[in-house]
């Protein structure tokens, strides 16, 4: 049984709320600078959902299949990718993963990936008390299996209770193109943000139907097109010194013909100098450690 | 992996590209599926779909234009057939036959069955074999549910009973899903292990999707044939160097027509061009995949570990 119909429901339309935020008062970080060196950070971030997503809102067999896809074949074919590039991937996952692929995840840490929060079944329940409890379930679970606790998540979870669970970053929305703080509607909670853009997001491109878009909204692109887009933004992002983080989902990016695309593209950023590719936690880190917060916003 | 029933359909994790050997030391395979059906709806193929100038095209122009091509290239596909389609024109089957490929079965009248009571899905289901039997001289092996342009998901649908209709039935498989990009077991029930190998399928390899989607006065996006040649490429040569398994669909009403004939007969030329690449039908890959690779010693799944919680999904 699928429980909060309501709150799922909602979630199709108009945006993804598992990955975004509602509270989002900006906090601008005045005078950014990387270390010495960097001219731009680039974070590759994984949504890892399967197919939980897919049956959060009750579709088909074979649509849970294509999820599938993700959990068998993408993440094992994104790893091995960036393993081979020595990049570090950011997989923001979902609780319910570490019981379907645990393997998986152990792996993941055991290469040096970073292992995030993504919610724990793709949804953040509208009721105070069972989203504390989807936290901590979520939070609880990626612990025990991967011998640490979270640091940050790509969710809508409340800044409250993410500080009151440990989370120093979030990953969403896109108020700036460099990391800055968002905090809550009162200015009491933050975190800092690594803004994503759907611009940089594989699934805008590559999946049919995404988040109930119509067959008559479906622009089904190549992967020399998106090639082209995501390049060149890199390239903008390169020259004026912002942050860039590519969003795939291994159920899109893990297919063969989007992997050979992704290796072009780590080519060519690898031929430039000063870029950095942290985890988003260490990114988070060197930003909250030489940029803090302020412990009072007017 | 950690089964989960309503999830899942196979173990926790695909065969790496290494261990993946085809037969005759082939590089990679390579099946090419004719989805032999015509513009529906959910209910299927009816008289007046059967009777559109763009149907006509397809059965009398379209699909002879892709035996010969196919002819010129050496290359063998799989039909899938409706029942009602080889009805139709029982010429064509016969030719499919007579030119060495396969006809698999693509429904009574490619009907969306998602909704059927399972008595009447497997009434529909005998029906379909005997008459492509019937047309064919030989008992369908194979079976897809490929998805119609109208539908609102791009997989196909299945009931929550046609896996275990198509293994009672005596298939040998079934011919889309998406779980993974070479053969896989698709298993409906842990305890037993009682399964049905899957050959792969994606609708960014699909005309259907780039050549007239959505249909005139349904939307914008209209004709994209070097998306769809750009991925078949892209995807092809991904597949070569990995070994695997590349697969490609076209609809004779679609793809026979002018300049589309010739973003095939690209992809065609360019596959043509690689050494070892086997082309095995449906059934001839699903033959020696279940010998190499028995779901008995290949296929691993493991228990569920899954908890349910107030307040969770179940």
């Amino acid at each position: 049984m699928i429980q909060h119909e309501a709150d799922i429901n909602r979630e199709n339309v108009p945006a993804n709320t598992a990955s975004h935020s509602t509270e989002s008062k900006y906090y601008r970080i005045e005078n950014f600078k990387y270390p010495k060196g960097i001219r731009l950070a680039v974070n590759f971030t994984v949504d890892f959902d399967a197919m939980l997503n897919r049956r959060l809102k009750n579709e088909p067999v074979m649509e849970l299949t294509q999820g599938e896809f993700g959990g068998r074949v993408g993440i094992w074919r994104l790893m091995d990718l960036f393993d081979s590039y020595n990049i570090k991937l950011t997989i923001f996952t979902v609780g319910r993963i570490c019981e379907l692929y645990p393997e998986t995840l152990k792996e993941a840490v055991k290469r040096g990936h970073e292992v995030a929060n993504h919610t724990w079944e793709h949804h953040v329940p509208s009721d105070i008390e069972l989203e504390k409890d989807h936290l901590l379930k979520a939070t609880t679970a990626i612990e025990k299996l991967c011998g640490k606790k979270p640091a940050g998540t790509r969710s809508g979870h409340k800044l409250s209770l993410l500080k009151k669970e440990g989370y120093i970053y979030t990953s969403s929305n896109v108020t700036d193109d460099i990391p800055y703080y968002v905090f809550d509607d009162e200015w009491r909670n933050c975190a800092l943000n690594l803004p994503f853009h759907y611009v940089l997001d594989d699934a805008m491109y590559f999946h049919f139907g995404w988040f109930g878009s119509g067959n008559a909204g479906q622009r089904l692109a190549d992967p020399g097109k998106v090639y082209d887009i995501w390049s060149s933004a890199f390239m903008q992002l390169y020259k004026s010194g912002r942050y860039m983080n590519i969003c795939l989902h291994p159920f899109v990016s893990g297919r063969s013909l989007r992997i050979a695309m992704l290796e072009r593209l780590i080519v060519e950023m690898k031929q430039r100098p000063g870029v950095w590719f942290p985890t988003c936690e260490d990114l988070a880190r060197y930003c909250i450690d030489n940029f803090p917060a302020p412990a009072e916003v007017k | 992996m950690p089964w989960k029933d309503g999830y899942t359909i196979s173990d926790e994790r695909s065969m790496g590209d290494e261990d993946v050997e085809w037969a005759d030391n082939y590089q990679c395979a390579v099946g090419i599926v004719v989805d032999y059906s015509v513009r529906s709806g959910s209910y299927g193929i009816g008289p007046e779909d059967l009777g559109t100038h763009e149907a006509e095209f397809g059965a009398r122009v379209g699909i002879w234009r892709l035996f010969d091509l196919f002819e010129k290239y050496s290359l063998r596909a799989t039909f899938a057939v409706p029942a009602i389609m080889g009805e139709a024109h029982p010429e064509n089957v016969r030719e499919i036959i007579k030119r060495d490929h396969e006809v698999a079965a693509h429904g009574y009248r490619h009907e969306d069955v998602s909704g059927l009571d399972m008595e009447e899905e497997k009434r529909r289901l005998e029906l379909t074999t005997q008459i492509l039997e019937d047309l064919s001289g030989k008992r369908p092996l194979g079976w897809y549910s490929l998805p119609r342009q109208q539908d609102r998901y791009p997989g196909g649908q299945l009931s929550p009973n046609t896996v275990d209709l198509l293994i009672d039935a005596g298939y040998e498989y079934l011919g889309n899903g998406m779980a993974d990009d070479i053969p896989h077991y698709w298993v409906t029930d842990f305890q037993t292990r009682r399964n049905i190998l899957t050959l792969p399928y994606y609708y960014h390899f699909d005309d259907q999707f780039f050549l007239m989607f959505p249909a005139p006065g349904m939307g914008s996006g209209l004709e994209n044939p070097m998306t769809l040649l750009q991925n078949w490429k892209y995807e092809f040569d991904a597949t070569y160097r990995r070994g695997r398994y590349f697969t490609m669909v076209v609809h004779p009403y679609l793809i026979g027509w002018g300049n589309r004939l010739e973003i095939l007969e690209s992809i065609l030329l360019h596959i043509k061009g690689f050494p070892y690449v086997w082309n095995p039908t449906g059934s001839e890959c699903v033959r020696y995949w279940k010998q190499r690779y028995p779901a008995i010693s290949s296929l691993k799944l493991e228990r569920s570990i899954w908890r349910d919680y107030p307040g969770s999904l179940s």
